[in-house]
Order: structure tokens, then C-alpha cells, then sequence
């Protein structure tokens, strides 16, 4: 099984190489949805790595891994993306209320 | 190695290659855009089509087993997930984005998109019929 093993590292160490430039884009991203993408990005290579490790380690269970990586990935990416939205809506409100009593006080 | 070992180990190879090769394209797409919004389209083609190549690749590999009803699993999820996190993830940047008619065009409502697209059309027909009309005259 030479030739499996070889395909296997050789694909390990280039997605580690994508990781890690899927990472600047993380650090880079001027905005938060950049920054999210990059994760879903990043957790979609994870997920690649995992299945390969599960087929060179002749290990089964470790789909199952890469399966519920799946789910968290997505679930990070959702409840992330509504809890700024929350956070964004309140400050504008905040804000709003704040205008509206400066008026009042003038 | 058999000769049908070999050509089971070459097509996963070339899925594998194909999936490598797309995860790439979405790579250089997502430090070529210049905005969210479009980056977003580079980087949702990594989460269908790279994934379900290098996976189909995966599956080529580990034969007819239990192995594979999972990793097609694992497709068939991310086939509903990466279309549902990208329309969330495009919702938090309209939303939060205070500039967004810099980047694109905002219609308030939908009958004014309608409007502007029906006079495209109009516009393209009425410049084709002079086309074909000019060599005529």
C-alpha cells in the first residue's frame, strides 16, 4: 500500500499549506463576514483532512468525527452571524435612544 | 498491485486532484475580490463541488463499505449547510454594512429592479433589430 501512503501525506501537508493561507485571509479580512468565511473555509478543509487521516489510519470511526465537525462548522458559522447581527441592532438602537434624549433635553 | 488495483488508485487520484485543484480556484478568488459579497462566491464553491470531489475521491479509495455511506453523508449535508451559511453569512454583512451602495446597487423595492431590467431588454432588442436592419439599408 506504497502508493496510498505517499498520495496521503503528499495531500496532508498541501492542505496544511491551504490552511494556514486560509488563516491570513482570517487575519486579513477588514470586515467580520470575512472573517466567518474564512472559518467555513477553514472548517471545510478540516473536514477533507479528517477523512484522509480516517483512510490512512484504516480508522473508521474518525467519519463520524469528521461528520459532527460538519454540523458544529455550520452551526458556529449561523449562530455567529446572528449573535452580530444582535449585537449591531442594539447599538444602533442604543444610539438612536441616546439622539433622541439629547433632543429632548435641548 | 493488480492492473484494476492500479486504475482504482489513478480515477480516486484524479478526483482527488480535481477537488486539490478547485480548492486552489476558490483560494485565489478569495484574495482576487475586492468586497465580502464577492469573495463569498469564490469561497462557497469550496464548500459543494471541492469537497464532494476530494470526498468522491476518498470514497473511490475506501471501496464498497460502511466508510462510504458515511463520507456521502458528509456531502449530502454540506449540500443543505453551505448554502443556508452563506445566505446567513450575506445577511449579517447587508445588515451591518453602512455603505453597502458604494459596493453595489440597492433597490428599495422589487417592482423597481423589474423596471430597470425590462428596459435593458427593450434597449438590447431595439439595438439588435437596428443591427440587423443596417445591412439591409
Amino acid at each position: 500500500m506504497e502508493p496510498y501512503h505517499t498520495l496521503y501525506i503528499a495531500l496532508l501537508l498541501l492542505f496544511s499549506f491551504l490552511l494556514i493561507i486560509c488563516l491570513i485571509r482570517a487575519v486579513k479580512g477588514p470586515r467580520v463576514a470575512d472573517r466567518l468565511m474564512a472559518v467555513n473555509m477553514m472548517g471545510t478543509m478540516v473536514m477533507v483532512m479528517i477523512s484522509i487521516l480516517a483512510l490512512l489510519l484504516n480508522e473508521g470511526y474518525l467519519i463520524d468525527i469528521c461528520l459532527i465537525y460538519a454540523m458544529i462548522s455550520f452551526l458556529s458559522v449561523v449562530v455567529l452571524s446572528k449573535v452580530y447581527i444582535g449585537i449591531y441592532e442594539e447599538r444602533m438602537h442604543k444610539e438612536n435612544g441616546k439622539e433622541d434624549n439629547s433632543h429632548d433635553s435641548i | 498491485m493488480t492492473a484494476f488495483e492500479w486504475i482504482r488508485f489513478l480515477i480516486g487520484s484524479l478526483f482527488l486532484l480535481v477537488g486539490v485543484v478547485i480548492f486552489l480556484t476558490e483560494l485565489f478568488g478569495v484574495f482576487h475580490f475586492k468586497y465580502v459579497l464577492n469573495r463569498m462566491h469564490a469561497a462557497a464553491m469550496g464548500d459543494t463541488l471541492a469537497i464532494s470531489a476530494c470526498l468522491l475521491g476518498l470514497m473511490i479509495f475506501s471501496g464498497l463499505n460502511f466508510t462510504t455511506l458515511k463520507l456521502f453523508l458528509i456531502i449530502v449535508f454540506l449540500w443543505f449547510a453551505s448554502p443556508v451559511s452563506s445566505h446567513v453569512l450575506a445577511k449579517l454583512e447587508t445588515v451591518t454594512c453602512e455603505n453597502l451602495h458604494e459596493h453595489c446597487e440597492i433597490y428599495e423595492d422589487i417592482s423597481g429592479l423589474e423596471r430597470e431590467l425590462a428596459a435593458r431588454t427593450e434597449d438590447k432588442i431595439a439595438e439588435t433589430a437596428k443591427e440587423t436592419e443596417a445591412p439591409v439599408s
